[in-house]
């Protein structure tokens, strides 16, 4: 008779291999769209609450120039590395990869419904550097604009989203999706006691 | 929604406790009279390490503050690159999982040790890179060596809550 997996081994062997398959896969499809992806989102959401809206964000090579239709021509543009943003797909893709029966269906929609709430972090992060880059990086105009308050505010936002947002983000979302994997691995959960990785119909207490 | 219940349930308790001992860390830590006194000694020391590990490498290194230097290549060590922010993640995780105190006391400081020695060779890595093949260096420097100290951190993480819950089970 065959012997159940060890979770914990599963995933401890294959944590390398999955980190390689998902920088290989970041590196040569998930990139170039993201370079465009994030950017594209964020600048939804600035122009949702700007007014008048002139805030384009346009990807050139990996990095975004900020664009803003009432910059004088000829003035210099701003431009923010993307990569830094968005590269923490890696982490989260290697996680997945990693846990035990990544391609079942369950899992599958628990990466989908991470990935989203990554992406947003993702898309709040660029955004509030493109809002600090307002509020501290143009001179006197943004001292005429911004508040020393609003300035404090979104240096703090940035910094939160910029580092411990970005790099706990995908160990979050992962634990937060997979508690009931993630306890099999560590041994805090029995694999007879928890729920498994496949659906099960769910019956109604009477 | 019921706060009480939300608390009740193991994975929302530790997600809670997990983002509020994050937020007030990276919050103290962004602190100017902490960032003086804690962090940029403690990056200084993180140069000095490594530097001190070139050194033994045979190459000609001097530290100066923040920066380790050769006459062939040279880094400078920012917050981001002391291996701050993954022992911060680390430990939050090890202080918000369920386990005894005595483990959560070994978990952190082991886990400290160990993700300031995977940094020190990410550091020293970097440098031999910015050497020899300066053209990957950016790219090493940012999804390479940083998805590496990150995933460290979550596996060093994982190895501590199997032995962790372990010591649980066994104890009961």
């Amino acid at each position: 008779m065959a012997q159940p997996e060890n979770p914990y081994r599963t995933f401890v062997r294959r944590l390398p291999l999955s980190l390689a398959a998902a920088m290989l896969l970041w590196l040569l499809l998930l990139r170039p769209v993201l370079d465009r992806a994030v950017p594209a989102s964020s600048e939804l959401l600035i122009r949702a609450f700007e007014y008048p809206r002139v805030t384009r964000l346009v990807t050139a090579g990996h990095r975004v120039e900020i664009r803003r239709a009432d910059f004088r021509s000829g003035s210099a543009i701003p431009t923010i590395p993307i990569t830094e943003v968005h590269f923490n797909t890696i982490l989260l893709l290697a996680l997945y990869l990693a846990t035990p029966r990544p391609f079942s269906r369950t899992q599958m929609e628990r990466l989908f419904m991470g990935w989203c709430v990554l992406f947003s972090i993702q898309t709040l992060n660029l955004t509030f550097h493109v809002k600090l880059m307002y509020a501290m990086g143009l001179g006197e105009w943004s001292l005429q604009t911004y508040s020393d308050l609003a300035r404090d505010v979104y240096s703090y936002l940035q910094y939160f989203t910029d580092l411990p947002a970005r790099f706990a983000a995908p160990f979050l979302i992962w634990l937060g999706f997979n508690w009931d994997v993630v306890m099999r691995i560590v041994g805090a959960q029995r694999a007879d006691d928890a729920p498994s990785g496949r659906r099960t119909r769910r019956t109604r207490r009477t | 929604m019921d706060l009480k219940r939300l608390w009740t349930r193991p994975e929302s308790r530790f997600l809670i406790l997990f983002i509020a001992i994050l937020t007030v860390s990276f919050t103290v830590i962004a602190l100017q009279t902490v960032n003086d006194a804690v962090v940029d000694p403690y990056t200084s020391f993180v140069a000095r390490m490594s530097g001190g590990v070139l050194r033994l490498l045979g190459e000609d290194a001097s530290v100066q503050g923040c920066m380790v230097r050769s006459p062939r290549f040279a880094v400078t060590i920012y917050n981001g690159c002391n291996g701050l922010i993954t022992s911060l993640i680390f430990i939050s995780g090890v202080l918000a999982f369920p386990a005894r105190w005595r483990a959560k006391a070994v978990g952190a400081i082991g886990g400290l040790v160990a993700i300031q020695l995977i940094n020190l060779v990410r550091i020293v890595s970097l440098f031999y890179i910015g050497i020899y093949l300066p053209r990957f260096f950016s790219e090493s420097h940012i999804f390479v060596w940083q998805s590496l100290v990150i995933l460290a951190g979550v596996s060093l993480w994982v190895v501590w809550a199997r032995h962790a819950s372990t010591a649980i089970e066994d104890n009961r």
